[in-house]
């Protein structure tokens, strides 16, 4: 009962937060090569875009972003996991005065830190492209940060579930190919199936990209369509981070 | 009220019959705890000594609010551990078992964003991991990335980590494990500190010289109950005698010597501990024999193995 109690109790703490966040992130920075490489993939598909299709280049740099930061999430499903399985950190913080909401958090703010010069570096390259209007700056980094949150929320909750990392190491690679690869995320809506294009703006990638895009008015949604979008993200996002926080609290103490 | 103040004051950590089940499907659920009591006055060093699985790290990562009891209470310094671990957790720190630093943090840099995170400011969190590692001998190796130091050197990390807190209440979970003699002395003497400082250690080990020679009083935990609780020399006292008698080739002596103590046999050696007034008595039989024998006192291992294996094979204790 009293469990239970401290696992719905409203009041959230977050002190430790912002040092928590700079210590992952001096973590993940000491092995720049991993954040170097760990970005090649969208490098990759960027140029795989660029030969076979030259004019949705633009589309496909919004589609790195959004992907680049679903997949700061699923470095917070594997750090966490790492620090809990192989190194036992989680219970060094956990029995201290640094709130678990706080642990939660401040790594995935860590994490987007440290991942965050290859995103300018796309950015940089997006504005090139396609000079982005005020609009659709702030769409792209409300979206962004709604599918910062959703990811890191999904990642950590999955994190707390398994013993092992050999049986985590697929569910990330699962999640990155279902949430960053099959939608549109990388390629424009209207190449997706019609029937199909609701589901797509209930994928938090795949409608964040087309919200910035319907924004820098490289493709029109129906007024449906970007309702839809945006409700769903922002539910998602609050759902998910709310879940994230609740998943964080029952992992400081196991059952 | 000035009587729960002083309570709450002297007693680091009150535990009262807890008890802990593992549930898991398709299996027969585990008691890893059967009713452990115990109590730690503030500045105490005492140690948890037993089997692989006799659930030391149970009870402690109970103590230190990371796991949840099935059903007892505990309180450390008069808050409930159960129901309000966010009042306690600020009073500990806990070095987990088997627990390994950021391996891409210096011991330096690890020290620090630790206390950075429980909310220790800028300038007296430096002074403190300078201190910290000092105590640990890690200035050498202070500004290491911690991927590159040797399987001790992480281990002593990890507690510079926690020491650096001066939390009032220090769970250590086997400490000084892989580390070389010197470094488990230095550990010794830095844990001492703390106490005189005032702060209170919980710790397990399976070395029994570390929990004689560091904790004021043991409690010998086998199949999840506390079997004996006390200062090693007390607990030595409880298999029968303070002093072991070897006698070599003694077999043939067995049933003249086995009315004044236990006799354990040793190859063709047998042991018998007793009290210091029977050894005479003792001497002569084994001269009247002409045969040699040694007397030495009774090492905590010993009682260990006695006292653990009296409860394995179902005898009172």
């Amino acid at each position: 009962m009293a469990k239970r109690c401290e696992d719905l109790a409203l009041s959230l703490r977050w002190g430790g937060v912002a040092s928590f966040a700079a210590t992952e992130a001096r973590v993940q920075l000491h092995e720049w090569l991993a954040v170097v490489t760990g970005s090649l993939v969208q490098g990759a598909l960027l140029v795989f875009v660029w030969v076979w299709a030259p004019g949705l280049l633009s589309y496909a740099l919004i589609g790195a972003l959004s992907y680049s930061v679903f997949l700061v999430g699923q470095r917070v499903l594997n750090e966490a996991a790492y620090i809990r399985v192989d190194h036992k950190l989680n219970e060094l913080f956990h029995a201290s005065n640094l709130s678990p909401e706080s642990y939660f958090l401040g790594m995935a703010l860590g994490i987007l830190l440290a991942y965050m010069p290859p995103m300018l570096f796309l950015l940089a390259f997006l504005e090139i492209l396609h000079p982005l209007s005020a609009l659709a700056m702030a769409t792209l980094v409300a979206t962004l940060l709604a599918v910062w949150a959703f990811s890191s929320a999904l990642g950590y909750s999955v994190s707390t579930v398994f013993k092992d990392m050999k049986t985590i190491w697929p569910y990330s690679s699962l999640l990155t190919n279902l949430f960053g690869i099959v939608p549109p995320v990388f390629y424009p809506l209207q190449y997706f199936d019609a029937t199909l294009r609701p589901v797509a703006m209930l994928v938090p990638t795949s409608s964040s990209v087309a919200l910035v895009e319907n924004a820098a008015g490289m493709q029109a949604l129906a007024p449906a369509e970007t309702i839809l979008g945006t409700v769903s993200l922002a539910v998602e996002a609050v759902i998910l981070l709310a879940f994230g926080i609740y998943m964080a609290r029952r992992a400081a103490r196991e059952g | 009220m000035l009587r729960v103040r002083l309570s709450v004051s002297v007693e680091a950590l009150s535990a009262v019959e807890v008890r802990k089940t593992y549930h898991t499907r398709g299996q027969t659920p585990v008691e890893a705890l059967r009713g452990v009591s115990m109590t730690l006055r503030k500045g105490e060093r005492i140690a948890l000594l037993g089997r692989n699985g006799a659930g030391k790290t149970t009870f402690l990562r109970i103590s230190s609010t990371l796991l949840l009891p099935t059903s007892g209470s505990l309180e450390v310094f008069g808050s409930d551990v159960i129901a309000h671990p966010e009042q306690v957790r600020p009073l500990i720190a806990v070095v987990p078992q088997e627990g390994k630093p950021f391996f891409h943090l210096t011991p330096r840099e690890q020290i620090y964003a630790y206390l950075r995170a429980r909310g220790v400011d800028r300038e007296p969190a430096k002074a403190s991991v300078s201190e910290a590692l000092g105590q640990m001998g890690l200035e050498a190796v202070a500004d290491r990335l911690s991927v590159t130091l040797s399987g001790g050197q992480k281990q002593r990390v990890m507690v510079a980590t926690v020491i650096a807190t001066k939390a009032p209440l220090l769970f250590l979970d086997e400490p000084t494990i892989g580390m070389d003699p010197f470094a488990r002395r230095e550990v010794w003497e830095s844990l001492r500190r703390l106490t005189v400082q005032g702060s209170t250690i919980l710790l397990t080990t399976h070395y029994l010289d570390e929990a004689e020679s560091l904790s004021q009083r043991l409690y010998v935990i086998e199949d999840g109950r506390v079997l004996v609780e006390g200062t090693a020399s007390a607990i030595k006292q409880q298999v029968g005698g303070s002093l072991k008698v070897s006698v070599a080739n003694g077999e043939s002596l067995r049933e003249q010597l086995s009315s004044f103590g236990e006799i354990v046999s040793d190859g063709g050696t047998i042991h018998l501990i007793t009290s210091p007034e029977r050894i005479n008595d003792i001497m002569a039989i084994a001269m009247k024999a002409g045969i040699s024998a040694t007397v030495g006192p009774v090492t905590l291992e010993e009682a260990f193995l006695r006292i653990v294996g009296r409860s394995i094979h179902g005898e009172e204790v």
